[in-house]
């Protein structure tokens, strides 16, 4: 049995720990304030000096050790945006820091508007709305929105994965 | 080679013992979260592959069976957090359940993501992070914890505390 990782597992390993030091630096550096933009040259970055490693690393390269870095590198790259959509679109936790942040008891129209910043539910609603129909899952016409044949195929693959994983 | 089949080995029962402990979890009515219950199955079915590669391959790749089992059980994650509490999912479903797949928009914003919404203050109240006092809702001491680290967090990596997405039209206005 060997314990050891490849030279490029070993690349891919240092590389996914380096990601989350490498968003927090990007954080204080970059003027990009959206988080999902920041995410995405995030991983681009990684990525990049990953398949810059394999060039300049010296001796022949293991079609084995590379497909392991790769695989290595996109788990972490799945890993860490599990957390960063959590801190950065998480309903349930935003939910919870806004009554926190609030420091007084709060009615369900109060924790909403304090949620909102101002504003109320509509604009939340709007906002998830938004997301469906820019990827093209709903069109919306005459004050109605409808489902497109994209929604539907995300839909059953919705309830595919909902019954695979034992969500019912 | 064979060390990376033995780590989809171990992907492929990840993937069956998941869900039946899922349910079996549900049927229990126990307290225990899914996110623990999916730990607990990457644990024992990575350990299992990884115990019959030793034993089957002479020249047992450690690093080859677990890059492709973290991939496969980290995509499962993914797809499992995509459609657990998704509020975009849980207004596409909606629609798509009502005749002729549509919805009016206001149905959307005064009682589908209001339902939603109270959905969610449950769970922070039932796994007690906030309670209800009154007619109104306040952190406990666990969800204030909790909210500051989050927020610690969010000030640390330079994301707001709106929780919504950020569409370019919205950021030129």
């Amino acid at each position: 049995m060997n314990l050891l990782p490849g030279p490029a597992q070993t690349i891919a390993i240092c590389l996914s720990l380096w990601l989350p030091l490498l968003l927090l630096g990007y954080a204080r550096f970059l003027s990009i304030r959206s988080a999902g933009s920041r995410f995405r040259i995030g991983c681009v970055t990684i990525v990049a000096l990953f398949g810059l490693a394999c060039i300049a690393l010296p001796g022949e390269r293991q079609f084995d050790d590379v497909v392991g870095g790769v695989l290595l590198l996109a788990t972490a790259i799945l890993l860490v945006y599990v957390f960063w959509s959590l801190l950065a679109w998480g309903f349930t936790l935003t939910l919870l820091t806004a009554l926190a942040q609030a420091g007084r008891p709060l009615t369900e129209e109060q924790w909403a508007a304090t949620y909102m910043q101002g504003g109320d539910l509509g604009t939340f609603a709007h906002n998830r709305l938004k997301l469906l129909l820019g990827s093209g899952m709903i069109v919306a016409a005459n004050g109605k929105v409808s489902t497109t044949a994209k929604g539907l195929i995300v839909v059953r693959l919705v309830k595919l994965v909902r019954f695979a994983t034992g969500l019912g | 080679m064979m060390s990376f089949a033995f780590g989809i080995i171990g992907v492929a029962a990840f993937a069956l013992m998941a869900p039946v402990m899922q349910w079996l979890t549900r049927r229990a009515a126990s307290s225990v979260s899914p996110v623990i219950v999916l730990a607990i199955a990457a644990i024992l079915s990575h350990l299992a592959s990884v115990v019959l590669g030793i034993a089957y391959v002479p020249e047992f790749k450690y690093w080859n069976a677990a890059s492709i089992f973290s991939f496969g059980v980290m995509s499962y994650i993914f797809a499992f957090g995509a459609v657990y509490k998704s509020v975009s999912l849980e207004i596409l479903l909606e629609v798509t359940e009502l005749p002729a797949r549509e919805a009016p928009l206001s149905d959307i914003v005064e009682r589908q993501v209001p339902g939603i919404f109270r959905e969610r203050t449950n769970i922070l109240v039932d796994s007690g992070l906030a309670e209800r006092t009154g007619s109104g809702f306040v952190a406990t001491a666990a969800g204030r914890k909790l909210a500051g680290r989050i927020a610690r967090l969010r000030r640390v990596f330079a994301i707001g505390d709106t929780g919504l997405y950020d569409f370019p039209i919205e950021r030129r206005r």
